[in-house]
């Protein structure tokens, strides 16, 4: 029964695998989608990233939570928005509700957990003087663990509203009271047999799988090398949106406001020296923050801190430890879009692999020194009576 | 030197073939008797069609002694270890691979990189400390022994083994050899690293 809910059920949220760390670096600790989904086994990690099954109840928290917009439900942000926008009545404050809250709200989500930051200063952007959240006391909820989520998008945004030279309080937390839940039990005297409902239910399983089955065909013949796959960078929806937002925000003066990166899908990124122009941050950046340039002979990286989400995945994936993030972040990067150059240096190329390298030791790169170095070496010790590891 | 005969007969090597479950697929060299003519290296080169650069198995010469005191007699040899993968229990490299492109499989104990997923970016080779792992630089990929997977798994010998003409390599399940190795009381070792504890599954026979 498990297989065929599980057949049937397509999760109302879709993942774009291309923008997930998970699927890009399989180092990558991410666990932002799972860590605030309020169904057991909703969100399993696969091979491929992340698959949502079919138990999803469409709560979309965990779109509200990847860092990177690779989970996309149903409604998208900026249509979420525009719902939003048609219900501002400019000067006056706007109060969106959870369902369960009581009280004289504008606009009602199923849990606020859905909200992000961009939709959260949506308002203000339209000239709404405050935004209250209608929450009410989230523990008993059934979709209690997503409930940090909301909180921490709330605290972002206040942050943000500060960064853009706002007083913070302009997006606040109001308790409302829990609404009485209502019972629904089926009526005893409904129309039909439970006969008929599975007769429905079967022709309907029927109909889905035949039109489900010329769809599955195609997919699997047109599967893509994952190495093309990691070579083309995505825009990130849900950062693009957020950018517009603080982009159209009316009277906003960008402050120099400087936060803990720790948690928060923003970051600032630094390069050692260690660096060895391997490129392989630029390649698995799911966002494309960082971007290569090379001309006249030198290796230069450059990042645009607006877009970085801080997924660190560029840091997980060094293997020189060259990529470091750093512990704060300043959120103004966000309204001045300047990109900076991290590392810039000599790019030579290698004699034996004429691959590029940086630094000016010797003409071979160091990868093709230390293979053949290193078999010499360890073959020579063993043969004199050293690294010697006994099995019989 | 001992009176050499092989070791590893054929029944063993079926044996190997046939063991169920999770088991560990090595060779076994003897380097008392290996006679350095390479053909190990030119067979793995002929079987897996690999480039110019691109060496899955390499012989190192190793020379020792010296004539340089006439009074005594000159005492010169020179020793050759085939360095192939080692095909670890605990793979640095699978460790160092940002991509999840190299993978050890539970059946047979051989470490692959998938070509698909490879992104090109050397990590592997730098965290080897055999330095199994090579660049095919038109491919633009990583690629390493695979122990003639596409051979192994119909039943056959690797090529290197199959071509050796001092028939001082062998393949085997690692304890169908440690089983043989101790029932003829000869000892093996592999090439452990220090500060890498890596596992490492090929077994050798050294001159005493």
């Amino acid at each position: 029964m498990d297989n065929i809910v599980e057949i049937q059920c397509e999760p109302p949220v879709r993942v774009e695998n291309e923008l997930c760390s998970r699927f890009r670096c399989t180092k990558s600790q991410c666990a932002a989608c799972a860590a605030v989904c309020p169904v057991p086994r909703a969100v399993r990690f696969v091979e491929q990233g992340v698959e949502i099954t079919g138990a999803c109840i469409a709560c979309d928290a965990c779109a509200s939570a990847c860092p990177n917009g690779a989970i996309q439900p149903a409604e998208s942000d900026r249509r979420l928005a525009e719902r939003m926008r048609e219900r501002v009545r400019p000067p006056a404050g706007f109060r969106i509700g959870c369902e369960r809250a009581e009280g004289p709200a504008d606009f009602v989500v199923p849990c606020l957990s859905r909200l992000t930051e961009a939709v959260l200063l949506e308002p203000i952007r339209c000239g709404a003087e405050r935004v209250e959240l209608l929450a009410p006391d989230c523990s008993g909820c059934q979709l209690e663990r997503a409930a940090p989520q909301w909180g921490m998008v709330l605290n972002l945004a206040r942050a943000l509203c500060e960064s853009a030279g706002f007083d913070a309080d302009r997006i606040v937390r109001t308790d409302a009271p829990r609404r009485k839940r209502e019972m629904t039990r089926i009526p005893l005297s409904a129309p039909g047999s439970r006969r008929a409902m599975f007769r429905a239910f079967a022709k309907w399983t029927a109909k889905t799988a035949a039109a489900a089955m010329p769809d599955a065909a195609p997919e699997q013949t047109a599967a893509e090398a994952f190495r093309a796959i990691v070579q083309r960078h995505p825009e990130n929806p849900k950062r693009s949106h957020l950018l517009e937002v603080l982009q159209s925000l009316p009277g906003a003066e960008a402050q120099p406001t400087v936060v803990p990166a720790a948690g928060k899908p923003f970051a600032h990124l630094e390069v050692t020296p260690g660096c060895a122009g391997c490129n392989v941050c630029e390649t698995l950046c799911p966002v494309g923050a960082l971007r290569r340039r090379g001309e006249n002979g030198t290796f230069a990286l450059d990042f645009d801190p607006a877009l970085c989400t801080g997924c660190r995945v560029c840091e997980v994936a060094c293997f020189h430890k060259a990529v470091r993030v750093r512990e704060t972040v300043d959120l103004s990067v966000l309204f001045e879009r300047q990109s900076a150059t991290l590392i810039s240096a000599t790019r030579r190329t290698c004699r034996a692999c004429h691959e590029t390298f940086l630094g000016d030791a010797s003409e071979f790169c160091p990868s093709c020194l230390v293979s053949g170095d290193r078999r010499d070496a360890i073959a020579r010790r063993f043969f004199l009576g050293g690294n010697r590891g006994d099995w019989s | 030197m001992s009176e050499y005969s092989p070791v590893i007969p054929r029944e063993a090597v079926d044996r190997s073939f046939a063991k169920q479950g999770p088991k560990q697929y090595t060779l076994w060299v003897d380097i008392e008797h290996c006679i350095g003519c390479n053909a190990c290296t030119m067979a793995c080169k002929a079987e897996n069609n690999t480039p110019i650069g691109v060496d899955y198995n390499r012989v190192i010469e190793i020379e020792e002694g010296d004539f340089r005191d006439p009074r005594k007699a000159p005492n010169v040899g020179v020793t050759f270890v085939p360095m192939p993968c080692m095909h670890c229990g605990r793979p640095a490299c699978q460790a160092a691979c940002p991509v999840g492109a190299i993978t050890k499989r539970k059946q047979d104990g051989i470490v692959l990189i998938n070509k698909d997923k490879c992104i090109g970016c050397r990590y592997c080779a730098w965290a080897c400390p055999y330095g199994a792992p090579q660049f095919n630089a038109e491919a633009k990929i990583m690629e390493k022994c695979t122990l003639c997977v596409h051979r192994v798994e119909k039943g056959q010998l690797p090529a290197c083994v199959n071509t050796c003409p001092a028939k001082v390599r062998f393949f085997g399940e690692l304890n169908e050899i440690t089983v043989l190795m101790r029932e003829k009381r000869a000892r093996s070792f592999s090439i452990s690293v220090a500060g890498a504890d890596t596992k490492p599954s090929v077994q050798y026979t050294i001159p005493r």
